[in-house]
């Protein structure tokens, strides 16, 4: 980012940019859900768009991974298959999102650009313009500070906006930010000092505004890599997880999927749907034969696959972005931040404080 | 520790949807042994055949329209090209509908995938390829690319193992290997009910007693169900053998085949993308292998 290039909007103007970007692609933003709570989701008017809220239960890593994903699709005609490809995706804008989902799309695009490449992730990845929203406040159970993911960026994201009260600040990483800029020259003024000033005391003040509520990686990640951790501590740990998944299924940075065939009116449809790796079927192989019988075994490739050097070198970071949403939707209290203490202690003490 | 076999740059269309299966029609099922049958594909569109580029060892991901998917190895070799052979048992959902269908019927099949033999690195040397059971299945693409370029190897010498030469896979064909000179062809089967089996009758690794091996020359391919691994390394590491010359085939449940799906993956590793050979070094140097 060039301070240069930085632009201030004011609050008032900001429904006349949505309205401008809602002319331009599908915008994506944190709504109010029908049942109270935030969503992100579709938006049809400006107006519908949350710009102080709490961070949604699910994070927008839908946008590159739907839950059902199809692959391709078969129409038998005449004794013989047509393979279909799925249309191309169109342009989509994700507006507001936290730092630590923003950072985790991210991740998701470069996981799978490496190897052997998803052109459909990556596609997706492509048409999607990522608006993030940094965070004045840690939130109640984010840990982003820990995983160089908030509540300020400096990577990782198309466009970032501060909330300064009267205005906004917007710094575009990318030119698919810039180009957002670009849709409204009117409504955006060159940054001045004090807008520059006002968004580096707010970033210094959220950072200092982090409490115990951290997660410390690096001594878990060198007793995870090293196979350091006792056995017995994840045979302690595992009966406190119920095998829900939940983990893995609001977690924005999980991307393991399971592929099915469904059928209908002749058709045949090959999706991907979202998978858990702390499910015993996971790797039960048509033989009977299963590499992880026991749930200790699983818990232990969850976080080996989070938290270990191997991967952090494969991903150049480490697969959790902090948005604490695994301690929120953990029933049984094995989320990150309690199995990483764990095993940074070497004890695991069973439950949170209510 | 054998390097993935991925050539991002000049893979076949890496960059269109890599779930994409492209069809090939069936042209023959050999009811070679009860629920193991073989069955020989070609693909309908000839230009994918001519750059399906195979190595022994490596496998496809074979789909059944409405039935799934499912990693299967290719038993034919590179060498022989135009027609792919896969040996299957009948144990699973995608199995037992291809065991429905019929000469002339049509699948899904996309890849090659996995690294495969290193058969360059192991040019000039001798081999032993050992097999238990469905563990033939693999290994018969490195035993014909070994027969049929000969002259790149040294001594080739075929353990395999079955427990009565009625479920022998691939019987007619490794039995008219054993009187060739070129090759030390070593089948035992566990107990031989009919009294009819001319080869040896005993377990798997009594073969070493029948072999000479010299372990500084010779690359040994291992595959098998777990128990062979265990029985058959009492034998190769007395003998010598550097961990890295011990290569094993090791599968595990897939959905992907491209290294995306995690459901394959040991330890930092992908059995899809850099497996499914592993030497036995690496075996004992991941977490959560053995």
């Amino acid at each position: 980012m060039e301070v240069a290039d930085c632009r201030t909007i004011a609050r008032g103007d900001l429904n006349a940019w949505v309205t401008r970007l809602l002319g331009r692609a599908e915008v994506i933003a944190p709504v109010r859900g029908q049942g109270g709570d935030e969503v992100f989701a579709s938006i049809a008017a400006p107006e519908e768009v949350l710009w102080s809220f709490r961070n949604p239960l699910l994070p927008p890593k839908h946008l590159l991974l739907p839950q059902t994903d199809t692959l391709a699709e078969f129409r038998r005609v005449d004794g013989h298959y047509q393979v279909q490809e799925p249309p191309p995706p169109r342009p989509k804008i994700l507006l507001n999102a936290r730092s630590c989902d923003a950072v985790g799309l991210a991740f998701l695009a470069e996981m799978h650009a490496q190897d052997l490449t998803d052109a459909a992730v990556l596609r997706r990845a492509e048409a999607l313009t990522v608006v993030s929203l940094a965070c004045h406040q840690p939130c109640p159970l984010g840990f982003c500070v820990c995983c160089d993911a908030g509540p300020f960026l400096e990577h990782d994201f198309d466009l970032q906006l501060t909330d300064l009260g009267d205005r906004f600040h917007a710094e575009p990483g990318t030119p698919k930010g810039q180009a957002l800029l670009d849709l409204a020259p009117d409504l955006f003024q060159v940054a001045d000092a004090a807008a520059a000033e006002q968004r580096f005391a707010l970033e210094q003040q959220a950072l200092a505004s982090f409490g115990k509520e951290t997660c410390h990686f690096g001594a878990a990640m060198r007793r995870i890599s090293t196979r350091r951790v006792a056995e017995d501590l994840w045979e302690k740990m595992s009966p406190w997880c119920l095998e829900c998944g939940g983990c893995n299924h609001a977690c924005p940075t999980c991307y393991c999927f399971s592929v099915a065939d469904r059928t209908e009116n002749g058709c045949t449809t090959r999706c991907r749907m979202w998978d858990s790796c702390q499910y015993a079927e996971f790797t039960l192989e048509a033989s009977g034969h299963n590499p992880r019988p026991k749930r200790a075994d699983r818990m232990k490739r969850r976080f080996y696959h989070k938290v270990s050097a191997q991967y952090f070198q494969r991903d150049g970071r480490v697969g959790c972005v902090g948005c604490g949403r695994c301690v929120q939707v953990c029933m049984g209290t094995t989320d990150m931040p309690a199995v990483v203490g764990a095993i940074r202690r070497g004890n695991w003490v069973s439950g949170r404080p209510a | 520790m054998l390097s993935p076999a991925i050539d991002v740059a000049t893979g076949p269309g890496w960059l269109e949807n890599p779930y994409q299966p492209h069809l090939a029609r069936i042209v023959r099922i050999y009811r070679m042994v009860p629920d193991n049958w073989v069955f020989t594909l070609r693909f309908l569109d000839e230009e994918i055949g001519r750059n399906f580029r195979q190595q022994p060892g490596t496998f496809v991901m074979l789909s059944i329209p409405g039935a799934g998917e499912a990693p299967i190895s290719i038993s034919s070799s590179p060498t022989r090209p135009g027609t792919l052979e896969l040996c299957v048992r009948r144990v699973g959902r995608v199995t037992d509908a291809l065991y429905r269908l019929q000469s002339n019927d049509l699948v899904g099949v996309r890849g090659p995938y996995g690294n495969g033999f290193p058969v360059e690195v192991m040019h000039g040397n001798d081999l032993l390829l050992v097999a238990g059971g469905l563990g033939m299945a693999p290994l018969r693409s490195l035993l014909w690319y070994a027969l049929d370029r000969r002259e790149h190897f040294g001594q080739v010498t075929l353990m395999y193992g079955a427990k009565n030469p009625a479920s022998m896979l691939f019987r007619e064909e490794l039995v008219s290997l054993v009187d060739r000179t070129d090759i030390n062809c070593l089948l035992t089967v566990d107990s031989d009910p009919g009294g009819t089996w001319k080869n040896h009758v005993g377990l798997l690794p009594k073969l070493f007693d029948r072999a000479r091996i010299d372990p500084r020359t010779t690359y040994a391919a291992v595959c098998g169900p777990p128990i062979v691994y265990k029985f058959v390394l009492e034998r190769l590491l007395p003998l010598g053998f550097s961990k890295d010359r011990i290569l094993m085939s090791l599968e595990r449940r897939m959905k992907c085949g491209v290294g995306k799906c995690g459901h394959c993956s040991i330890g930092y590793k992908y059995t899809c993308l850099h497996g499914p050979i592993f030497t036995y070094w690496d075996a004992i140097n991941l977490p959560e292998m053995v």
